[in-house]
């Protein structure tokens, strides 16, 4: 590869049996630049790639950490097939996407609308809904859980209002402890997608809302002919951060409730922790693994396809 | 010991857990194949490295001061590695198996001390229990691998029973149960003056259900189904574990409803302030209560069912093994005479927090009527058994929280939760 090349020195380059191109300056890459990609790739090789590989072997083997892995095609796969833990989680994480992914999406997008004019104060609001963003989600975990908890915040607002029926161990019911869940995630998540979105809406050109208006438009006009289009590729960035963020949403859901009570807020993230760590099923655990990649990869390459096309 | 107690090191480890869900899916594997460890044990000469998952200030402490002392007696030298104990849980299997492991570890007797000799990871440590001669046959056989040789040295061990407040008994006029029928009036009679009678905390810590799974399957059906159970040589779907939950249904009304959302911790908190009767706990909870209160504290053990089974106690023990694999074997098993000592006990029960039992029989137990009540429970059963996940392996442990919550909160379903009990179960054992 001589465009990688770093031994050669410019100087050498002229060749007297070559025609000087015009590609030659890209051809003559400075040594620095070959090892700013030469090193990091280097280092995500032994640290990403490698690891990511070797997943894909061990989701074929049946390995408890200890002894040495014991290859065995794909039964953890038919396993997966006929597990109903698996079956709940993979319906809880699509829950997750659909859910979380969708209300992070219209509540940053509407809170960026609301905030994008410089007013006195603007800027204590924008603080306010992203300060989430700032916490650890570990105490953000801990926050909630005692909004959460017998008595706490949550049940005394509803005894405030008369709404005492309702009240329930809402982290320890089946019933409500995945949603119970979905909201501290989105609590912090629609103040991360705002930003991406107010970056957007001030690169939009304040000249075709000009055009918009003496046109006769009126706002929601505007918001979905001028605004709308226009944050096409603020819409590709927020969805794969939400995609990715919804996948390996982990941490708040292992803080609060640990994927329990038996399960009912299980997602594929916190099931393969536990298969792997817990229960020391470390091929199951991977074959999940490669599920959740394979999930990852099917929803962002969809977009992706899909928004060329339309380009 | 409280600082080994298996859902305190989850509780307090899945906190620093949190960071795990980034490593996503490269991360998984990159994580649990890395099997190089940076604390790998001296050569023949070299000091003991021991590894030590007692991380609370206090055990610490006490573990530094018990291996200052080794090494002022010139019989060897040790260095001290403490780690956080979540960490070392999961870590454990990687220093046990690396090319240059650590020389002498903290962890349980029984199954899980076997689990690891039979994988031929653990040191022959007969020649120190020719030392310990006086130490009680039930500590041998639980410190005894499948093949018959000695693979643990016990340093502490603790009990569990259902712990109240002298004073709130006193006040609500009743006594200690003997029986379960006693047992079952008691609850009525608290019920019936508005207090929840049976306190749990099940919301961060299910495996503390466990314990009653534990108590009412040795107490209706003997320790030795019990242990076989956990073995994987008995069914979870078997009629007799179903007896089990026929008789938890009895008491299931007089649990404390909001039990399942608070962890373990806030359970104690709970019955130290009157909100519950009593609790089924072991005495590491003593750790999360006021000294004030510990003076007030009183336990009585699990309400015999059927007279004719003989008594078991859950008594986990704590200890040492060693690296197969040291380099230093003589230094080794010289320290862990000194970790059997009179001496090194006392040492350690002087300096650590929680109600523990030192495992040397000679050595003296904290001096306090609830202690010295403990220590006879203990020495009165005629067999211990540990816990469930150290009769059985902490893999199966997920599989005994789900199904024990679920059947607390649908007890109509046994039949179906035992069947998934047994599916999740095999799936264990299979690996």
């Amino acid at each position: 590869m001589t465009v990688l090349a770093p031994t050669e020195s410019p100087r050498q380059r002229p060749a007297p049996d070559r025609k000087p191109s015009r590609r030659r300056p890209a051809r003559r890459m400075s040594p620095l630049l070959v090892a700013f990609v030469l090193v990091p790739f280097a280092v995500e090789s032994i640290w990403v790639f490698w690891p990511a590989l070797q997943g894909f072997y061990f989701s074929l083997t049946r390995w408890d950490g200890l002894e040495p892995p014991q290859f065995i095609g794909l039964d953890n796969y038919a396993e997966m097939a006929g597990d109903s833990v698996f079956r709940g989680a993979l319906l809880n994480t699509v829950i997750w996407l659909l859910l979380f992914g969708g209300l992070s999406v219209v509540g940053g997008f509407g809170m960026a609308l609301l905030l994008q004019k410089e007013r006195r104060g603007i800027g204590f609001y924008r603080a306010a809904l992203f300060t989430p963003v700032v916490f650890s989600l570990v105490v953000t975990g801990l926050v909630w859980r005692v909004f959460y908890q017998p008595d706490g915040l949550a049940d005394q607002v509803l005894r405030t209002i008369g709404l005492e029926h309702l009240i329930r161990p809402w982290l320890a019911d089946p019933q409500t402890a995945l949603y119970a869940v979905i909201l501290p995630a989105l609590w912090r998540q629609i103040g991360y997608v705002m930003v991406l979105y107010l970056a957007g809406l001030k690169a939009i050109d304040p000249a075709l809302h000009e055009a918009a208006r003496v046109d006769g438009a009126n706002g929601w006009q505007r918001l979905w002919n001028v605004t709308v289009p226009q944050l096409r590729g603020v819409n590709a960035v927020v969805l794969s951060v939400i995609v990715i963020d919804s996948l390996r949403s982990f941490d708040i859901v292992w803080a609060l409730t640990r994927g329990g009570p038996y399960h009912s807020s299980e997602l594929l993230s916190t099931y393969m922790y536990s298969t792997a760590f817990q229960s020391l099923r470390l091929g199951y655990g991977s074959a999940i693994a490669v599920v959740i990649f394979g999930l990852a990869l099917a929803v962002i390459l969809g977009y992706l396809v899909r928004a060329f096309r339309e380009d | 010991m409280s600082d080994f107690d298996p859902g305190r090191r989850r509780f307090l480890g899945h906190l620093g857990l949190a960071g795990l869900g980034a490593l996503g899916m490269g991360g998984l594997v990159g994580c649990a194949s890395s099997a190089s460890t940076s604390s790998g044990g001296g050569g023949s000469d070299g000091p003991v490295a021991v590894q030590s998952n007692l991380s609370s200030p206090q055990a610490k402490a006490a573990m530094e001061k018990i291996i200052e002392t080794f090494n002022k007696q010139g019989k060897g030298s040790a260095t001290l590695n403490t780690i956080a104990a979540e960490t070392y849980r999961t870590q454990l299997p990687t220093y046990l198996t690396s090319a240059n492991p650590p020389d002498l570890y903290t962890w349980y007797a029984g199954s899980v001390a076997d689990d690891y000799a039979s994988k031929g990871l653990l040191l022959d440590v007969s020649d120190v229990w020719q030392g310990l001669a006086d130490y009680p046959e039930a500590l041998r056989t639980i410190s005894t691998d499948a093949s018959g040789k000695q693979v643990f040295v016990p340093m502490t061990n603790y009990w569990w029973g259902f712990f109240y407040r002298k004073s709130n008994f006193a006040r609500w006029n009743v006594q200690e149960p003997k029986n379960w029928t006693d047992f079952v009036a008691l609850c009525q009679t608290l019920k019936g003056k508005g207090i929840p009678p049976i306190g749990i905390g099940l919301g961060d810590t299910p495996w503390v259900a466990s314990a009653w799974f534990d108590y009412l399957n040795i107490r209706i059906n003997g320790a030795p189904f019990h242990r076989e159970l956990l073995a994987g040589k008995q069914r979870f779907d078997d009629p007799k574990v179903k007896a089990v939950f026929t008789r938890w249904r009895e008491v299931l009304p007089y649990f404390d409803p909001k039990g399942k959302a608070y962890p373990f911790q806030e359970a104690t908190a709970a019955l130290l302030a009157g909100k519950t009767g009593m609790f089924l706990i072991g005495t590491f909870f003593a750790d999360a209560a006021p000294k004030d209160a510990l003076g007030d504290l009183d336990f009585f053990r699990f309400p015999i069912i059927d007279p004719a089974v003989p008594v078991a106690e859950e008594g986990p023990t704590d200890g040492f093994f060693a690296s197969a694999k040291t380099g230093n074997p003589t230094g080794t098993k010289a320290l862990l005479s000194h970790l059997a000592s009179v001496e090194a006990q006392e040492e350690y029960i002087r300096h650590s927090s929680g109600i523990v039992l030192p495992a040397n029989p000679k050595a003296k137990a904290a001096d306090s009527p609830l202690v010295a009540k403990g220590k006879a429970m203990l020495e009165s059963a005629q067999e211990l058994t540990q816990f469930f996940n150290r009769d059985s392996s902490d893999a199966l442990q997920p599989t005994a929280d789900t199904a024990l919550t679920k059947f607390m909160d649908k007890p109509d379903q046994i039949d179906a939760i035992l069947r998934e009990w047994q599916a999740g179960a095999e799936k264990v054992f299979k690996g």
